[in-house]
């Protein structure tokens, strides 16, 4: 269980660059359930999930995971209830280390590292199974740098790593955004394996609206740092990505409309 | 032939230091230069305590948790305070002088009257040897007591690279090598990356002290000068390595490091001999590691402009 609460962020604050990335989100993802967050560029829905993650810690506002108060645990603390898929391709493996010893460093996510091999036979059997399950036939390259192989490729493997030792909550911040249709569909399929068998509380972050519509129990509409539209239980299942997009529509409209307001108000005030 | 076995003897003795850069530099991608006030930290301390009588094993092994101090320093200021690693590196290097003379309490302490490393190891060689104060090494004379420093040198430089090997492979070791890859990534698994990087830079120059002090009793003395430049010729060495085994595998790497250092300590050698003067050899050093750094990328580019071109 996952409870934000009225969660601020403001990037470099007093200077010309500030940023007020979230300005009081609150969300909840209960044990079990797949919650997925829209939303337009710059909404605050990738922030949300770091925020969750422990990249910065917030401003104000509580974040609660599991029953403890995490809201100012560093970011490896939280990993130990925590796993978690970047969207760049890069950022979720060790490039110059082969694929074993990055699954090994995963099958220590939350445990005390200490002297022992990292890559027992027992261990290194359970990672040829593994890996193998991904029907990608990487298990014969497990000594390969994992730097050498495509994006798509270590997508999967960082999905592996995340859910090896399984997480209190699995974060996915735009996982597929940076593959190709076909590649992207594969990675999102293995997804879905592993939320469905594992039964991960899930919180993803897309800007695709099939797999906002397709996906997950919950979804979360996010505008300039809030949480602007809830949809859930039937009116979820029956979801068309028509509708978000009229949704989206809808918001940009009275964007537009405030800001014209705003111009009206300038030029009679100013 | 002296001149041989003396430049493999203190190639062997660096490539101890070049294995620590090793750590900093391509484990952990820091260019730490407190490595050159951490090799006279080793020097001196192994120094001082051989001086006043302590065991020369203990006295090497106490050199090498100084300097590893040293490095925890300069990851502390590193990661608690967030200054940039280079000038972090700078800060405890320069404070390190202070340090060191204090240690010394004067700029050169001799060795030559002390027991030390360098005079067990000759008493072994005497050993192995029958007695006999010199041997024919093809054709040429051989002092026994050289002969036992270089073998001494080899061995020690194999078992710290073995150890390295061994550690790097265990899981605190990956956490390490990680944390230099993609300290992202190693975060979200739950790895402190501020205390692996700590742990890093002080084993990095835990090896850089354990080489200046077997360096001060190879040599005979601990000077308050001796580390100038030591991190220049420790990169100097990996990227030697690099070229000779080009392999970013971890044993290949380590066990190009020691080789590249042994063999840049013989170039250095020749050099010597050939005429260039002693005065220009940090120059010479540093001009090498720039041409480096920036060949490899010149050479690409000129490649890829003649295959435009071409085209």
């Amino acid at each position: 269980m996952l409870e934000v609460r009225d969660v601020e962020k403001t990037f470099h604050p007093g200077t010309a660059d500030e940023v007020c990335a979230l300005r009081g989100v609150t969300l909840s993802v209960p044990d079990g359930s797949f919650v997925v967050v829209i939303g337009t560029n710059g909404s605050g829905k990738s922030t949300l999930l770091n925020a969750v993650a422990g990249t910065f810690l917030p401003d104000a506002g509580s974040i609660r995971l599991d029953g403890e108060d995490v809201t100012r645990w560093p970011e490896d603390r939280r990993a130990r209830k925590v796993g978690r898929v970047f969207q760049g391709p890069f950022s979720g493996t060790a490039p110059t280390m082969t694929i074993a010893e990055n699954l090994a460093l995963a099958a220590r996510r939350g445990k005390a590292r200490g002297l022992g091999p990292a890559l027992t036979r027992g261990l290194r059997r359970e990672i040829r199974e593994r890996v193998a399950a991904l029907g990608m036939g990487l298990e014969d390259r497990l000594e390969n740098e994992i730097g050498t192989l495509s994006g798509g490729q270590r997508q999967a493997l960082t999905l592996l790593m995340a859910t090896w030792v399984k997480p209190r909550l699995l974060l996915l911040d735009e996982h597929t955004a940076a593959l190709d249709p076909k590649t992207a569909e594969q990675v999102i399929r293995l997804t879905k394996t592993a939320v469905e068998e594992g039964r991960l509380t899930t919180l993803m972050v897309t800007h695709s609206m099939a797999q906002a519509v397709h996906f997950g129990d919950r979804l979360v509409m996010m505008h300039r740092g809030k949480v602007i539209h809830e949809v859930a239980g039937e009116e979820k299942r029956g979801l068309r990505p028509e509708d978000l997009l009229a949704r989206f529509e809808e918001v940009r409209r009275s964007d537009r409309l405030d800001a014209a307001a705003a111009g009206l108000l300038r030029s009679f005030y100013v | 032939m002296n001149l041989l076995i003396g430049s493999l003897t203190i190639g062997f003795i660096l490539s101890v230091l070049a294995l620590g850069v090793y750590v900093s530099f391509r484990v952990f991608a820091v260019a730490d230069i407190t490595t050159d006030g951490s090799l006279t930290l080793g020097a001196a301390t192994a120094a001082v305590l051989l001086v006043r009588g302590t065991p020369p094993g203990l006295a090497t092994l106490a050199a090498a948790a100084a300097a590893a101090a040293a490095g925890t320093v300069t990851g502390v200021l590193a990661t608690r305070f967030r200054i940039p690693s280079l000038l972090a590196g700078i800060l405890v290097m320069t404070a390190l002088y202070s340090v060191n003379l204090r240690v010394m309490a004067r700029s050169n302490i001799p060795l030559l009257s002390v027991p030390s490393l360098a005079e067990v190891a000759g008493r072994a060689g005497e050993r192995l040897s029958g007695g006999a104060r010199s041997v024919g090494v093809l054709g040429w004379e051989v002092a026994v007591r050289d002969l036992a420093m270089l073998g001494g040198a080899f061995l020690v430089a194999v078992a710290v690279a073995a150890l390295l090997y061994a550690f790097f492979r265990t899981n605190l070791g990956t956490a390490m090598r990680a944390t230099g890859n993609n300290a992202q990534m190693v975060r979200a698994l739950g790895v402190d990356t501020d205390r692996t990087t700590v742990a890093g830079l002080a084993l990095a120059n835990g090896l850089v002290g354990l080489s200046g002090a077997l360096l001060a009793q190879y040599q005979g003395f601990a000077d308050v000068q001796m580390g100038i430049g030591m991190v220049v010729w420790g990169l100097a060495s990996v990227i030697i390595g690099e070229a000779l085994v080009r392999s970013s595998r971890l044993g290949l790497a380590l066990a190009g490091t020691v080789l590249g250092c042994v063999l840049f300590r013989l170039l250095i050698a020749l050099a010597l001999r050939w005429g260039l003067d002693p005065n220009d050899l940090k120059l010479v050093t540093a001009a090498f590691v720039f041409a480096a750094l920036v060949l490899p990328r010149l050479l690409e580019r000129s490649a890829r402009r003649k295959k435009v071109s071409g085209a």
